[in-house]
């Protein structure tokens, strides 16, 4: 074996024999969890009855502009909006 | 007049794509609601509750534009893009790119990098569970067999890189997230996307981190991951990475 790939299969038998306290100090970290509802294929927007309108009662007009969270990002190209 | 069950299907299918009923006429009962009307309701609930999905699929999205917004935009994907399969959570895969190119977004250049964390989190989320490698497993393996080893990573998992702080725009989009403020000139990120045992999420990584799972992602051993991760950061520390990818718990099969 080469040189270098004796020290990667070191690096790496190194780092699986890791006792569990290191990986406690040393891999402590926060995972964003996204807990999900279920959806299944039939999925209605409130209850079967929630369509039964003709067409969109909103016109596009008024709904330009985001609001939500995005006031909260700043900076950045943003500035043209 | 009488259509042939694939004539009605193909005109039904045209119908709620196009909301043209021409080739329907005739074909759908009317009494005190006309036939039209009731096309007309079965097209707008159809649109609906597939943007309705996309609303779930999408939570981060939503919650940084609002409803009216989101909904707004959803629509005008949902008539450009109706579903080719029946699963609603397999449905939205090209929001992103539509986003991208949505004129009325355009003031939030980061939108749609949200939406591909969004699409990713979902694709981790709707992939089963399988039991994943642990430095046990690994301990079996001679140390000389190591660099030439291959090891999968679990279905769903990816890379996403974004030129925006997407994770911390994540963050800020939590419910019960403080009302501090993101710096979209912070820069850009790197993010691995995965399923964990009962839910999805994801952590950030450096720039030979995201080059070694990336090539992992892409079949090469080990050893040539490393080599990648090298290439882009002479820094890159093997054994930290890989006990942090290991602890993470993506590993899947092992193929020598």
């Amino acid at each position: 074996m080469s040189t270098t790939r004796i020290a990667i299969a070191a690096a790496l038998a190194a780092a699986i024999a890791a006792p569990l306290a290191v990986q406690a100090q040393g891999n402590v970290e926060k995972c964003y969890g996204v807990a999900k509802a279920g959806k299944n294929d039939c999925q209605t927007s409130h209850s079967s009855c929630a369509g039964t309108s003709k067409k969109d009662g909103q016109t596009d007009a008024w709904l330009a502009v985001p609001k939500g969270t995005c006031e909260k990002i700043v900076g950045g190209k943003l500035t043209s909006s | 007049m009488t259509l042939a069950l694939r004539d009605l299907q193909a005109a039904m299918a045209a119908y709620l794509a196009s909301g043209d009923g021409t080739g329907l006429a005739g074909a759908v009962a009317g009494d005190s609601i006309p036939a039209d009307a009731r096309l007309r309701i079965h097209r707008h609930h159809l649109h609906e509750s597939l943007a309705t999905a996309l609303t779930t699929t999408f939570p981060t999205v939503r919650q940084l534009v609002g409803e009216a917004f989101f909904r707004a935009m959803a629509r005008a994907f949902v008539a450009a893009n109706l579903p080719a399969q029946p699963v609603l959570s397999e449905y939205g895969e090209g929001f992103a790119a539509f986003i991208d190119g949505y004129d009325r977004a355009r003031g939030l250049p980061y939108l749609g990098d949200v939406a591909r964390l969004d699409w990713a989190l979902n694709v981790a989320f709707h992939n089963p569970w399988q039991s994943r490698l642990t430095a046990p497993d690994l301990a079996t393996i001679p140390a000389e067999q190591l660099p030439a080893a291959r090891i999968g990573l679990a279905p769903g998992t990816t890379v996403i890189r974004s030129a925006h702080p997407i994770d911390r725009i994540w963050a800020a989009s939590q419910p019960g997230a403080s009302s501090a403020t993101v710096d979209l000139d912070a820069g850009g990120t790197c993010l691995l996307v995965f399923r964990q045992h009962d839910d999805s999420g994801f952590v950030a990584l450096r720039a030979g981190e995201a080059a070694f799972a990336s090539s992992l992602l892409a079949g090469a051993s080990l050893e040539d991951a490393a080599f990648a991760a090298f290439a882009v950061d002479p820094g890159f520390d093997l054994s930290v990475v890989f006990r942090r990818l290991l602890d993470l718990t993506v590993f899947v099969a092992l193929q020598q």
